[in-house]
């Protein structure tokens, strides 16, 4: 019963804001994922758009009184397969590799807005997320995207927005050839000039004329893609634990100015300073304290909260994309365990804007698109949920297929099972 | 010779002789654990969830000689107790995690120490958990900060019949005996579904299908019928006709197998999806076992009454999902459906199968518990304590010592610094057996051997 009236009541406010031009949600606690401190205040949105933030009275179509909630920007999913991955084993529902393409394999195109993971995640939070292929056989190689996770089959999105690489331990070769690797790859990068582009056979001929570029049998496109690289300073996304390869990507980052971001980082902590200084961002599961591999040794779960000291821009993920949204717990317990509670919001926030070039979201501000969620309590305590999520100033839909079979299983026990809604 | 001194001589020959036999009868690989030092403590003020399902706010905990020993206010004390203010902090049993690989996969998780899965044949009943137990994982130590007392170390899932699972007390000692839950029972991991049909399958052996796992369990239990009927047979003859014939040759396989048909193993079944627990529970009916738990069980929800019915645990996380195809129909909520199934006459249970996930299994409750109370349950936090306590402590068939703090059972203990049902809670302080395990603010807490100078030689791995 309470279910039923709960999902009229959705309905009703699906419905009104459908036809809404303009929303405006009152008396929040807003953390804009800008300000160190919350204020209270009101947001109206117009248009899909912030149109003003103030203490003032405002009028509007649809009005949501957010008394005692506390509303926060959509939670931005850093380094998720969200849209390219439905079924983690089930290799036919797997669009995250190629086997043709290195460093310029794309995963934009096979992003799927229908997707399960999709509602799911916004449900509880997450409004955007950037999508990762996985490592390809280049050390340096594959695209990434940013999507809205509106679910709309006209998507919006970002085409390759980053890459992505790795370095670290590994059973077959040294990491000194991955680096050797790397600075080949990079090298050769920096030669090309965009007229040597112009067709594919141009391409092709500089391929045959790069020792590295020929042995990986690199294709245009992977050409393409390395002189974006180094030519538009796109985020590069190296995944790597060890402090001394760390130090090692620091260094190519600065031969080469490249816009590097660093994930994983579990020994972070024993190269803090460096990281600091070198301005390099991070890409952190807060919640993993595991000595996973023996690159990972100085694991630790004040990991965050020493970052957060040294000033570093810290962004974290979690490795589990179906609820990629449990980055809020992660958040949580880098809070617990010594990180500034606004740090911790921006991190999942306005710092993944700001790293990955997403312009107008992840904060809570005048004329930026209305990606906002107001919850149910402290959105860094896993059991709050959202009670409203905006994504381009349009309330969702939190029904999910999860809640369906919820209530499949928990109402209408007159009916067959199968009967059931 | 007088008759006394034949006597006396006869005595010290019987009590040699039953000496000799209770040797030969010591079963293999006993608990030698041994508690740390103990004093007598009262912890006062505190606020409690007992795990009995009771709430009690700012009330005195007695431990005694090891032992809760009284519970109440204004409790009175000699001298030579310990006296802890807990005002305004949070008091648990020991949390219990019912799914662990911990010691047998290891961190570093390396090809060198991962041994949870003998995946040489589907049918490894001959195998025991804890002889691949690595007991200088770095884990237990993490796991200890999150409030773990106790843990159930399952062999992996790849085969139908993995093997011996042990319980373990978290108190890293140098061999396994001396951590292992004295008179914990044995357990028997099974396993359902896709792990099974995929390991043996993917090399042209059986089971390559659903039905073919099905086929593979009885057939197991079928040799493990014969074989208890030759025992059986064998024990109920004269001490004549034993000498007559000889004593069935032992078999490890069908010696564990058994022990499940004589209900002294518990039958641990992982097994994700609805349909493949209902039949897992007519197998047991067919051969006359019974399942204990039913772990990861993402569908559980769907069969809460027969798993309430038939005394089943659901060993469940509160929301993984979608990793494999039999992990698809994820519910938050199933959890608190499983507790409140058959008028709350379920068993439920929050495991974690994971070395992060057993720190923070009371937030994985505060999940389960939220989506419960969304789904329309009227669920207290206290209840939901005991999916983390005495519920995992019953399936692990350690409840009459453990599990709850009931007056006269173990003193492990958990002060938390808030309520731990918020992310924001740590775990303070930790009593095992009464002797404190762990303590933060003074940053007393268990190295391994591994931790010892790896990073720096002159510091142990967590040392800043």
């Amino acid at each position: 019963m309470f279910t039923k009236i709960f999902k009229t009541f959705l309905c009703l406010v699906f419905i009104s804001s459908l036809f809404a031009d303009t929303t405006l949600i009152k008396n929040a606690t807003i953390y804009d994922g800008f300000k160190n401190i919350p204020f209270e205040g009101n947001i109206l949105i117009e248009n899909g758009t912030i149109k003003r933030i103030s203490s003032a009275n405002m009028q509007a179509d649809f009005v949501i009184d957010a008394s005692g909630m506390i509303v926060t920007p959509g939670i931005i999913g850093t380094d998720t397969n969200i849209g390219i991955v439905e079924i983690g084993a089930l290799s036919v529902t797997r669009d995250d590799s190629s086997e043709i393409y290195s460093i310029g394999f794309s995963i934009h195109d096979a992003f799927n807005p229908k997707s399960t993971l999709i509602p799911w995640n916004r449900s509880n939070g997450v409004t955007s997320a950037l999508s990762l292929p996985q490592n390809t056989s280049s050390p340096i190689g594959g695209l990434g995207s940013y999507f809205l996770l509106d679910g709309e089959l006209d998507i919006t999105s970002n085409k390759d927005i980053v890459m992505i690489g790795n370095v670290g331990g590994s059973s077959n070769k040294s990491r000194a050839e991955t680096f050797a690797v790397m600075d080949d790859l990079l090298s050769f990068a920096s030669s090309i000039n965009a007229r040597d582009l112009s067709s594919d056979s141009d391409i092709a001929e500089l391929i045959e004329g790069s020792t590295i570029a020929d042995f990986m049998e690199l294709h245009p496109r992977d050409v393409k893609a390395l002189f974006k690289l180094v030519n538009d300073n796109l985020p590069l996304i190296i995944s790597t634990h060890r402090a001394s390869d760390i130090l090692k990507l620091i260094e190519l980052k600065e031969k080469y100015s490249l816009n590097l971001i660093i994930k994983g980082a579990q020994d972070a902590s024993l190269v803090a300073s460096q990281i600091a200084e070198s301005n390099t961002p991070l890409i952190i599961n807060p919640i993993n304290n595991i000595p996973g591999s023996f690159d990972e040794l100085a694991s630790n779960i004040e990991m965050a909260s020493r970052l957060e000291k040294k000033g570093i821009d810290i962004m974290f993920n979690t490795p589990r994309s179906h609820n990629f949204h449990l980055v809020r717990q992660g958040a949580g317990v880098a809070v617990a365990n010594g990180m500034s509670y606004e740090a911790a919001l921006k991190a999942i926030t306005s710092t993944p804007a700001n790293v990955f070039n997403i312009e107008q979201r992840g904060e809570i501000k005048t004329g930026y698109f209305a990606d906002i969620v107001i919850w149910d309590a402290d959105p860094l305590e896993p059991s709050s949920m959202p009670e409203y999520v905006f994504i381009n100033g349009k309330v969702i839909d939190l029904t999910t297929r999860s809640s369906r079979l919820r209530d499949r299983y928990t109402t209408q026990p007159e009916k067959p099972n199968t009967y059931r809604n | 010779m007088n008759m006394t001194k034949l006597l006396k001589l006869s005595i010290f020959f019987s009590l040699a002789f039953w000496g000799l036999i209770n040797f030969l009868n010591a079963e293999p690989f006993e608990s030698t654990y041994t508690p740390l030092p103990s004093q007598n403590i009262i912890i006062r003020n505190a606020n409690i969830y007992d795990g009995e399902g009771n709430e009690l706010l700012n009330t005195d905990l007695l431990i005694k000689d090891r032992k809760i020993a009284a519970i109440g206010n204004d409790l009175p004390v000699t001298d030579d107790f310990e006296v802890i203010d807990a005002s305004g902090k949070w008091v648990t049993p020991g949390i219990i995690d019912i799914h662990s690989h911990m010691g047998v996969y290891p961190a570093p998780g390396v090809r060198t120490s991962s041994d949870g899965n003998e995946a040489t044949s589907p049918v490894t009943a001959d195998v025991w958990a804890e002889h691949s137990i690595w007991v200088q994982d770095p884990q237990y130590t993490l796991a200890l900060s999150g409030g773990v007392t106790a843990f159930h170390v399952l062999p992996g899932s790849a085969n139908l019949i993995g093997g011996r699972g042990v319980t373990v007390k978290n108190l890293q000692r140098n061999t396994i005996n001396s951590m292992k839950f004295p008179n914990a029972p044995h357990s028997l991991k099974m396993a359902c579904g896709e792990n099974p049909k995929r390991v043996y399958g993917n090399r042209q052996q059986a089971p390559s299908t659903r039905m073919g796992n099905i086929a593979g369990y009885r057939k197991a239990w079928i040799e493990a019928e014969g074989y208890l009927n030759r025992l059986n047979e064998y024990e109920s003859k004269s001490d004549e006709a034993k000498e007559m014939g000889y004593k069935p040759t032992r078999d490890l396989e069908l010696d564990t197998l058994a022990g499940v048909l004589r209900g002294e193993i518990l039958v641990h079944n992982h097994c994700y999806r609805a349909d493949e627990m209902a039949s897992m529970i007519d197998v047991a009916k067919e051969f006359g076992y019974k399942i204990t738990a039913f772990h990861h069980g993402v569908e559980a929800y769907k069969i809460a009454d027969l798993l309430a019915e038939n005394n089943i645990c659901g060993a469940l996380w509160a929301d993984w999902w979608g990793f494999k195809h039999e992990a698809y129909d994820m519910v938050q909520a199933n959890i608190a459906i499983v507790d409140q199934a058959r008028g709350g006459t379920g068993c439920a249970i929050v495991h974690s199968d994971d070395a992060i996930g057993i720190q923070h299994l009371n937030q994985e409750a505060s999940k389960a518990l939220s989506a419960g109370l969304r789904a329309g349950y009227d669920i207290s936090k206290a209840r939901a304590m005991n999916w983390i306590t005495s519920n995992p402590a019953k399936a692990a068939g350690i409840y009459d010592q453990t599990g709850s703090l009931k007056v006269g059972k173990n003193a492990d203990v958990v002060i938390w610094s808030k309520n731990p049902f918020s992310v924001y809670a740590l775990a303070e302080t930790v009593f095992i057996d009464g002797g404190l395990a762990y303590d933060r603010e003074s940053g007393f807490y268990p190295s391994s051997d591994f931790d010892v100078g790896i990073i720096n030689s002159n510091k142990n791995r967590l040392e800043e």
